[in-house]
């Protein structure tokens, strides 16, 4: 099986074999996709009848490739007199320059053609296999190829055509080339969005040959983008890439939100999750704060044009309540499907507030938080009126929807990731752990807004002694006291569900801890049993459900770990946090920077190198967050009133660090830090940070 | 004219909206009803919407028919869906048709706005 070649451009994108070509069944993810619908399933390169083979693959862009090819398939290297070049950007559909270049001393005379098809997919079929209710056509008109697809007033179109002269038919485009000697043939073909979402059609792709404006309004930007990000030096040199990575990444990442065109949020994942998750969207925004603050601000704004209004069982949706995902595709549009958008998220409510405090804190920006004033307040209520499903008092979660929602809506949602020690599973509505603590601080926060900035001291008041209330009772009811640490969910009547959980991190990092609990906590975060050496296992070896690679029941998260090191700073473990943040960079180096979103949750000494759990999405959004984090945390960045307070503890080996022109309502300052903390007393490889070494300097045996 | 049409508009023209602050500008829907075509226009800004049948040039158009329309408002169908479907055309602005989509009934199946017994009333 040939490896797939990913390029995208917002929500658009394409995956391809490693010869350009794309031969898609119902349950193959390849094609040419858009608003979750594929509009390209089938697109094979011939040259005289015979397929391609590829010599090379070159990734120019997020959003550009260029395969390099000869004719003749097979294993064998044929001395092949001619050579094809496909071109293919991504925007709009895409654009591809075909070239043939021949070699001989004779002309040539070939017949090149491209076969094409579509199924028109949505993406939820692509995943389950289902079959099309409505109507396929094809049309050929003004020089294009229009295949079509048509359900009642569901009607999607792809247009195709080129540059060069050809004949079309219902199946592809057929070119009759001459090629002189030591000349080359070359054509633009085009792959546009004919009839999109709402009727839109798009004819030209967004690229056009050798055009410099060519470049897609992410890459016009992508410059500006590095450009705008702080600074970065760092003695260890491994950091300095991981960061530069995160930060294109990021950038690759950007999504731009139907309803506010031109501005942009971190989707999900690449390619599968390129739409607005709550959830998602908000942790990295979070991690992305002191680095990009505009991705909160598009968040922010746009969750909050979806805020939830009324009771919809399908979409488990509440007024109040902050939607899990959004989607475009033909099962979202009958209803088959209840994204548009599903609200089965019981966490992503309760962190829009956080946000919203968090993004002030750091940025001074009044305006939007009196903007959405209403909207946080609807939020907060949301918490007490809607999610208090076991009638107790904490946030639970049940879906409405038994068919097509969200079974677990906590971000451990798989259906084995909230147990008993004993593998036991509990029951629904589940109220875990780490909600508690999310309502926790967006209550505190929203007092801290309803004071400063809705100049409301009375609901600042009663928010604080619900925060204080809830607090109490939480550090009763969730308290395992002969493990000492928090249950990481509690049942209807009351039982603790006693596993011990990476939870436990976000819990400090709310703030719900109690002082005199805090040190039981960060030990078992920082034990044998949790930490892994490269950072914090979902779930404790000591639990029957453990398995190192689990994917809520033990693997390490990156985006798990840089919150628990953020917890673990809130509560002053500053070189605990370090050492996570050690395990975590070093991991990164594994992954040239790019962290997956899980690795195994085998102990470091064990494998010597983090085992990358099999995912389907790369990169990540909240792992590429992660780096961006965890500098948070080490430097210790915080914003106190209009300053920046700057507290490092960093790893020994990193040496010294410079973060330079940090945004935020001071304007831009710089951070420096030098590495003191002695994360780890074991040897182990040469020039990572868990290794005592002068500088670090000495650059890590690269994979490649 | 219909009557969940005029209700709605009615309806939204008398309460103070849970908007967000920033969503301003003006949308008009038509609704094509056999021949004829209903014009409303609302305008909104700083979470208050005003209702008319005239009015200069909008930032959003909303098109669909007006049985499509009644379906929407009154719960029976989902608005967002119906985009998606073909069924309701935006032109324009997207974001005060997502501003304005929250004003459109529950599904009449589901539970009435019944909120959980919250642990902030029972406290107080």
């Amino acid at each position: 099986m040939s490896p797939d070649v990913k390029i995208l451009d917002g929500n658009t994108f394409v995956v391809s074999d490693d010869r350009g070509d794309i031969e898609a069944s119902l349950t193959d993810p390849t094609g040419l996709f858009s608003f979750d619908t594929r509009y390209l399933s089938k697109w094979v390169l011939t040259v005289d009848g015979q397929r391609l083979n590829p010599l090379s693959v070159d990734d120019l862009q997020y959003f550009e490739t260029r395969f390099f090819l000869v004719p003749g398939t097979g294993t064998v290297y044929i001395d092949a007199k001619l050579s094809v070049i496909r071109q293919r950007a991504v925007g709009g559909g895409f654009h591809e320059e075909l070239t043939i270049l021949n070699h001989d001393e004779k002309a040539v005379d070939l017949e090149v053609r491209m076969e094409v098809g579509c199924d028109f997919a949505d993406l939820f079929e692509v995943k389950d296999d289902l079959k099309k209710k409505g109507e396929y056509y094809t049309r050929i008109e003004d020089g294009r190829l229009v295949l079509g697809y048509r359900r009642e007033t569901y009607v999607r179109e792809t247009w195709i055509s080129a540059t060069a002269a050809c004949a079309l038919d219902e199946h592809g485009l057929t070119f009759s080339v001459h090629v002189e000697p030591n000349h080359e043939w070359t054509t633009d073909l085009h792959v546009t969005l004919g009839r999109g979402v709402g009727g839109q059609s798009i004819a030209q792709p967004k690229y056009e040959r050798h055009s410099k404006k060519a470049l897609p309004y992410m890459e016009r930007s992508l410059e500006k983008w590095l450009d705008e990000a702080p600074r970065l030096t760092c003695d260890w040199d491994p950091l300095n890439r991981t960061y530069q990575r995160s930060l294109v990444d990021l950038a690759a990442l950007r999504f731009s939100p139907v309803s506010l065109p031109g501005h942009y949020l971190p989707a999900a994942g690449l390619p599968w999750f390129m739409t607005m998750f709550g959830r998602d969207s908000i942790f990295t925004s979070l991690q992305a704060l002191p680095f990009t603050p505009e991705l909160a601000e598009t968040t922010l704004l746009a969750l909050g044009l979806w805020q939830g209004s009324r009771s919809d069982d399908f979409r488990d949706e509440d007024p109040g309540r902050i939607l899990h995902e959004l989607r475009f595709g033909e099962m979202t549009a009958f209803e088959e499907r209840p994204h548009s958008p599903y609200y089965g998220s019981v966490d992503a409510t309760p962190l829009y507030v956080v946000l919203l405090d968090e993004y002030e804190r750091w940025t001074g920006d009044t305006k939007l938080v009196r903007n959405l004033e209403q909207t946080a307040r609807r939020a907060l209520a949301w918490i007490d009126d809607y999610a208090d499903l076991q009638g107790n008092g904490y946030i639970a979660y049940k879906r409405r929807n038994e068919q097509s929602g969200l079974e677990n809506q906590c971000w451990k949602d798989s259906w084995d990731s909230i147990s008993y020690r004993d593998g036991r599973l509990p029951g629904f509505p589940r109220a875990t752990c780490e909600l508690q603590g999310y309502a926790y601080d967006a209550k505190m926060r929203g007092a801290r807004l309803a004071r400063k900035v809705w100049h409301d001291p009375a609901y600042a008041q009663r928010l604080e002694k619900e925060a204080a209330e809830l607090k109490r009772r939480f550090n009763r009811d969730f308290w395992v006291e002969e493990g000492q640490y928090y249950a990481i969910a509690l049942e209807a009547d009351g039982s603790k569900v006693d596993a011990l959980a990476s939870n436990n991190g976000h819990l400090l990092w709310s703030g719900i801890v109690d002082k005199g609990k805090a040190k039981a906590v960060a030990r078992h975060l920082m034990s044998p049993a949790m930490y892994s050496g490269w950072g914090v296992r979902t779930l404790s070896t000591d639990e029957s459900r453990y398995n190192p690679i689990g994917y809520h029941v033990g693997t390490v998260w990156p985006f798990d770990s840089s919150i628990v090191a953020w917890g673990l700073r809130r509560y002053g473990f500053k070189e605990e946090a370090a050492r996570i943040a050690a395990g975590i960079l070093d991991a990164a180096e594994f992954f040239d920077g790019r962290l997956p979103e899980a690795f195994g949750g085998y102990p470091r000494e064990l494998t010597k190198y983090p085992v990358q759990y099999p995912t389907a999405c790369s990169p990540q959004a909240w792992s590429t967050g992660a780096p961006l984090l965890l500098l948070r945390t080490m430097l210790g960045l915080e914003p106190i009133g209009e300053h920046l307070v700057v507290d490092p503890a960093l790893p020994q080996g990193i040496g010294r660090l410079e973060l330079l022109d940090i945004p935020g309502r001071w304007g831009r300052v710089d951070a420096f830090g030098r590495g003191r903390v002695d994360v780890e007393k074991r040897p182990r490889r040469q020039s990572q940070l868990g290794v005592i070494e002068d500088g670090g300097k000495a650059a890590k045996p690269r994979k490649k | 004219m219909a009557e969940p049409t005029r209700d709605f508009f009615a309806t939204l023209a008398q309460r103070h909206q849970p908007l967000p602050e920033g969503v301003t500008g003006l949308m008009r829907f038509d609704l094509a009803d056999g021949e004829r075509t209903e014009h409303w226009y609302l305008a909104i800004r700083k979470g208050e919407v005003t209702v008319s049948h005239q009015g200069p040039d909008p930032d959003c158009t909303v098109s669909t028919g007006l049985a499509t329309f009644e379906a929407i408002v009154s719960g029976k169908m989902n608005a967002m869906a119906a985009v998606l479907r073909g069924a309701v055309e935006i032109q324009g602005r997207f974001a005060l048709m997502t501003a304005v989509q929250r004003f459109f009934a529950a599904p009449a199946e589901c539970a009435p706005d019944e909120p959980a017994a919250g642990y902030a009333r029972r406290l107080s």
